[in-house]
C-alpha cells in the first residue's frame, strides 16, 4: 500500500502532439472588438530543446516558439495561449464495477475517439486527465458547464455485465476485460465528501459530451507586443553613423551595421517675396536614395 | 496559468540591406532602386529567410527556411499526489499468454492482458559494490588463536543452519571471502558474497565527524531484479477517502494578547470607540480594560 501525499513542480517534457496553441491579435489596447482566437499548428511552431549531452533526449521545460513573420509581423499585441490538447467525446455509459459496486465510473467507447488519440485510452493512460462536461441540451446559452471538472484516477477496458434484480429487471455493471472497446474510468471525486455524506458528486450522464484534457503541463499565456522601436533603434539616432548630403539635403541615419535605417529631406521654407527663411524642415523620405550607402560615401 | 509578457522589436526582422543587383539608372542618369526587382525587400519582413543579396537561404534539403520570430519559454508541470492507493490481488479473467511478445518491456507496454506475472520479471542482475567489514564478525569462529579471530572455511555460523548458510568460503593471507544469507542447497547462486581485504583500508566519518577506518569489503549479489520474490499482479485501487489528507485538521483559535498600555492616548482612543453601552460588551471581543 502506498501512502503519503506529495507534490512538486517539474520541467514539462510534454510531446508537441499533446499541445494546442491559439493566438489573438489586436493593434492596440484600446481596441473594443471581442477577442477572436485563431489556431496554430504546434508541430510547426513549437520546438522542444534537446539535451546537449544526450541529443536524442528532450531537455525538459525549454521550448522555442517559432512565430511565422507572415502572421506575427505586424505592430500590435498578440496573445498566445499554449494549453494541453483537448479530446472531445461522448460518455457511453455511467456505471459501477461488478465486483466493487461502490466504485463508480464513466465509460467511453474507444471507437468514437479520433484515431490519433485512441492510444491515450488504453489501460492506465488516461490517469491524471481532466474531464469537463458540456450541457446535455446545447444551444441553451453557454454549452460548457462552467467551474466543474473531474480528474480521471484510473481507466481500464471493461465489458458490461448484467445482474438479475427483482422479478424482471437486471442491473448493468462492468467488469475489466482487455478485449472490450469500452473504457471504464474512475474519476475523482466520485464519492460523497465526509462533510456532506448525502451529496453525490456529479461524474456525468450517459450520452453527455465531455472534453478530456491532459494535464502534462500548466497552460501558459504569452502577451507579445510587437514594436517598431526599442532602446537599440533609439540609439541609432544618438550614436550610429549619419550623413548629410549638402548637395541635395538628404540626411541619412544608419544602423550599427551601416545599413540605411532612415532618410530625411532637409530644407528651408522661405518667404516667396522677401526670401526670408521661415522654417527649417526635416521630413522623412520614404523612397530611399541608394546612393547614400555609408561605405560608398566613406570609401575615398 | 502562467502569464508571460514580452516586447519584441520588429526592426530586428526588417530587411535594411539594398543589394547592388536591385539598383538601376533612371532616365536622368540617377541611380535608383528597382522596386519591382524580386530581390528588393528593403523595409519589409520577408516570409522566408534571405541573405544580404536578397537570395533565399536554403536548408540542407534545398528548401526555403520560413522566417520566424523565435520566443523561448519554459513550460512546467505542477502536480500533486492524487491520493492514497492500495493494491488488491486479483486473478486475471482472460486467457493466460504463454509466449512473451518480442521486445516486451513492462515499463513500455504497461499491463498486458493475459500476461502472467513472470512476463514482468527482469533478467537476473548482478549487483556489486563496497561496504564496511561489520558483517565479518558474523562468520568468525568462536575460538581465537593468539587472541586473533579465526575464520574457518565452510563453517556455518547461521542461527538456522538447516536452511541458511552464513560462513566463510575462502580464507587466505590477503582476504576473507564469505557469504551471508545463502540457501544451504544453493550456496553459489544465493546470498550476498563479501570479500574483506586484510591489507586495504577505507575511511569515512560518522555523524559526529569522527573518522572511522575499516577493512575494505566488496560485495556481490546475483539474481537481483524483479522476480517471483518481489513481484505480484495487483489491481491498484484508489482510496478516495484519503484524497488530500495529510494530517488531521487543526482549528485555529484567536490568540489573546494583553499588550498593556503602550501609548498615553490609548485609553482615550479606546473610549472613543465606545459609543453605546452595548459597545462595552462587544468592543475588543468583550474584553475591555481601561
Amino acid at each position: 500500500m502506498a501512502t503519503g501525499n506529495y507534490g512538486t513542480i517539474r520541467p514539462a517534457d510534454v510531446s508537441v502532439e499533446d499541445v494546442e496553441i491559439f493566438y489573438s491579435y489586436t493593434p492596440n489596447r484600446e481596441s473594443i472588438t471581442s477577442v477572436e482566437l485563431f489556431p496554430l499548428d504546434p508541430s510547426q511552431v513549437l520546438i522542444p530543446a534537446s539535451d546537449p549531452n544526450n541529443v536524442s533526449e528532450i531537455f525538459g521545460g525549454l521550448y522555442t516558439l517559432k512565430l511565422p513573420t507572415t502572421v506575427f509581423g505586424t505592430k500590435g499585441f498578440y496573445n498566445i495561449i499554449i494549453r494541453p490538447k483537448q479530446i472531445r467525446t461522448t460518455i457511453q455509459d455511467c456505471s459501477v464495477l461488478i465486483d466493487n459496486q461502490d466504485v463508480k465510473g464513466i465509460v467511453f467507447d474507444i471507437n468514437q475517439i479520433p484515431l490519433e488519440f485512441q492510444n491515450r485510452f488504453e489501460n492506465g493512460n488516461l490517469v491524471g486527465y481532466r474531464v469537463e462536461y458540456l450541457k446535455e441540451q446545447s444551444g441553451t446559452g453557454q454549452d460548457k458547464i462552467q467551474n466543474l471538472f473531474r480528474i480521471i484516477t484510473s481507466n481500464n477496458r471493461a465489458l458490461p455485465v448484467t445482474q438479475s434484480q427483482g422479478n424482471s429487471n437486471a442491473s448493468v455493471a462492468y467488469t475489466f476485460n482487455n478485449n472490450s472497446t469500452s473504457v471504464f474510468c474512475t474519476v475523482s471525486p466520485s464519492s460523497a465528501p465526509a462533510i456532506k455524506p448525502n451529496a453525490v458528486p456529479f461524474i456525468g450522464n450517459p450520452q453527455q459530451d465531455v472534453i478530456i484534457t491532459n494535464t502534462f503541463f500548466d497552460p501558459v499565456m504569452l502577451e507579445i507586443e510587437m514594436v517598431e522601436f526599442d532602446d537599440e533603434t533609439l540609439a541609432y539616432a544618438l550614436f550610429s553613423n549619419q550623413t548629410k548630403s549638402l548637395e541635395d539635403g538628404i540626411y541619412t541615419i544608419y544602423n550599427f551595421g551601416n545599413q540605411i535605417y532612415r532618410q530625411y529631406n532637409l530644407y528651408e521654407v522661405k518667404d516667396q517675396f522677401t526670401g526670408k527663411p521661415l522654417y527649417e524642415v526635416r521630413e522623412q523620405k520614404f523612397t530611399i536614395d541608394p546612393t547614400k550607402d555609408f561605405d560608398d560615401i566613406t570609401n575615398f | 496559468m502562467k502569464y508571460i509578457r514580452k516586447k519584441i522589436n520588429l526592426e530586428n526582422f526588417t530587411v535594411r540591406s539594398i543589394p547592388k543587383s536591385v539598383l538601376t539608372t533612371d532616365s536622368d542618369g540617377k541611380t535608383v532602386i528597382d522596386t519591382s526587382n524580386p530581390k528588393y525587400y528593403y523595409g519589409t519582413i520577408p516570409e522566408y529567410k534571405i541573405d544580404k543579396e536578397g537570395n533565399f537561404i536554403l536548408n540542407v534539403f534545398g528548401q526555403k527556411i520560413l522566417n520566424t520570430i523565435n520566443v523561448d519559454l519554459f513550460l512546467t508541470h505542477k502536480f500533486d499526489d492524487m491520493g492514497i492507493f492500495t493494491d488488491e490481488p486479483y486473478t486475471a479473467s482472460t486467457e493466460t499468454l504463454t509466449n512473451k511478445p518480442i521486445g516486451f518491456n513492462s515499463f513500455e507496454y504497461g499491463r498486458l492482458a493475459g500476461a502472467p506475472v513472470n512476463f514482468y520479471y527482469s533478467p537476473p542482475n548482478t549487483v556489486t559494490g563496497y561496504t564496511d567489514d561489520s558483517l565479518l564478525k558474523q562468520v568468525k569462529s568462536y575460538r581465537k588463536i593468539n587472541n586473533k579471530d579465526v575464520y574457518v572455511p565452510n563453517l556455518n555460523t547461521s542461527d538456522n543452519p538447516q536452511k541458511t548458510f552464513n560462513g566463510v568460503l575462502e580464507e587466505n593471507g590477503e582476504s576473507t571471502k564469505y557469504k551471508i544469507g545463502a540457501n544451504t542447497n544453493n550456496i553459489p547462486n544465493t546470498g550476498v558474497e563479501y570479500t574483506t581485504f586484510k591489507n586495504e583500508y577505507s575511511q569515512t566519518t560518522d555523524e559526529y565527524g569522527k573518522n572511522i577506518t575499516y577493512n575494505t569489503t566488496s560485495f556481490k549479489v546475483l539474481n537481483s531484479g524483479w522476480n517471483n520474490f518481489n513481484t505480484s499482479l495487483s489491481a491498484t485501487t484508489k482510496k478516495e477517502e484519503y484524497l488530500g489528507v495529510v494530517f488531521k485538521p487543526e482549528v485555529e483559535s484567536v490568540v489573546f494578547i494583553n499588550r498593556g498600555i503602550a501609548d498615553i492616548f490609548e485609553r482615550h482612543a479606546i473610549l472613543s470607540e465606545i459609543k453605546t453601552t452595548n459597545d462595552i460588551d462587544t468592543n475588543r471581543g468583550g474584553f475591555i480594560r481601561i
